[in-house]
């Protein structure tokens, strides 16, 4: 997965927001809040990467188990496709 | 014509005499040297504008693209706007906000009626100037519907969001808290340059000025609730007479 472009991120009183911008704007209205797991994948996501990817990145980052961090990746790639933020 | 507003020169293209009139408090004495910001109001934008709200007369409605127009280039010159009801009490300003009808209007109403020092810089859509450490509110011509506000400035010390209760309380608000309320009543551009200065403008006015939640009803309790935590002065001492 690729995350569009048209986001602006940046941390806001120490939490990481996202804000559709130009085109993205007329598509999806509203902000996102994300987590230190999440603006992680973000980033990561940004560049084309597979889940297994993801799944590798988060678990060299974090001390967290293989099969956490899968379900972490794999419902954070869901729901970005869901709302129509992937390429 | 030029205008000077939130201490920037604005110069204000506009089309109907409305936004003159409306506008005459704050016209800049010279009226060659360039301006920082154009405000413009297309055809498109106010036929958007008038699709949404017919009954009000063009020169209304452009008057309110001019004040966007001019709001979303705010960022670049570390301002933003943000719909808050503003007063000053003794040279500092103090920021009541909430969603429409939450009652700030109300509240500030009580601050000067109970303050004899207390003025509205802006009832509605003030603009704020951002600093590394310091912000400035200041009265603009958008004043809201009761037009309550003055061609003034002061630095802002508290932002105060207002939630109706049956008993008045009030605590601090964490960063985290005031920047999910905050951006509620901000103004977003959708440019991708100006969002993100605006992002970061909203992190420093986080980050420098003190938030807090006020429950409240519209008693003198509340003001004495809201004035105390916010100027930390007691409201006994400086409250005047009224009941």
């Amino acid at each position: 997965m690729k995350i569009k472009n048209g986001f602006v991120v940046r941390r806001v009183a120490d939490q990481c927001v996202v804000v559709p911008v130009g085109e993205m704007s007329k598509k999806f209205r509203g902000m996102i809040n994300l987590n230190a797991t999440g603006e992680f994948l973000w980033s990561f996501y940004t560049k084309e990467h597979t889940l297994e990817e993801g799944v590798a990145a988060l678990t060299a980052e974090y001390d967290v188990a293989e099969d956490v961090a899968r379900a972490d990746v794999e419902r954070f790639i869901k729901t970005l496709t869901e709302n129509g933020f992937a390429d | 014509m030029i205008y000077k507003i939130a201490g920037l020169r604005i110069e204000i293209k506009n089309e109907y005499a409305y936004t003159d009139r409306f506008c005459a408090k704050y016209l800049s004495d010279d009226q060659t040297s360039p301006p920082d910001i154009v405000a413009t109001a297309s055809k498109d934008e106010i036929d958007e504008e008038r699709a949404g709200a017919p009954q009000f007369s063009d020169g209304y409605l452009e008057n309110i693209c001019l004040y966007r127009s001019m709001c979303l280039q705010m960022p670049q010159f570390d301002r933003m706007l943000l719909h808050a009801a503003v007063l000053e009490y003794e040279g500092k300003a103090y920021a009541f906000l909430g969603r429409s009808g939450t009652g700030k209007s109300t509240h500030t109403g009580l601050w000067l009626k109970y303050l004899d020092s207390a003025k509205i810089v802006n009832g509605d859509k003030p603009i704020l100037s951002i600093g590394e450490k310091d912000v400035i509110a200041y009265g603009t011509p958008w004043m809201g519907k009761e037009g309550r506000g003055e061609n003034t400035q002061a630095p802002l010390m508290g932002l105060c969001f207002l939630q109706q209760a049956k008993e008045n309380s009030i605590r601090r608000l964490t960063p985290t808290e005031t920047a999910a309320k905050l951006f509620l009543q901000i103004l977003l551009p959708t440019e991708a340059v100006a969002a993100e200065k605006t992002l970061e403008l909203a992190d420093k006015l986080i980050q420098n000025v003190p938030a807090w939640l006020l429950c409240c009803d519209i008693s003198d309790e509340a003001v004495r609730c809201s004035f105390e935590s916010m100027t930390g002065q007691s409201f006994a001492q400086k409250r005047n007479g009224e009941e």
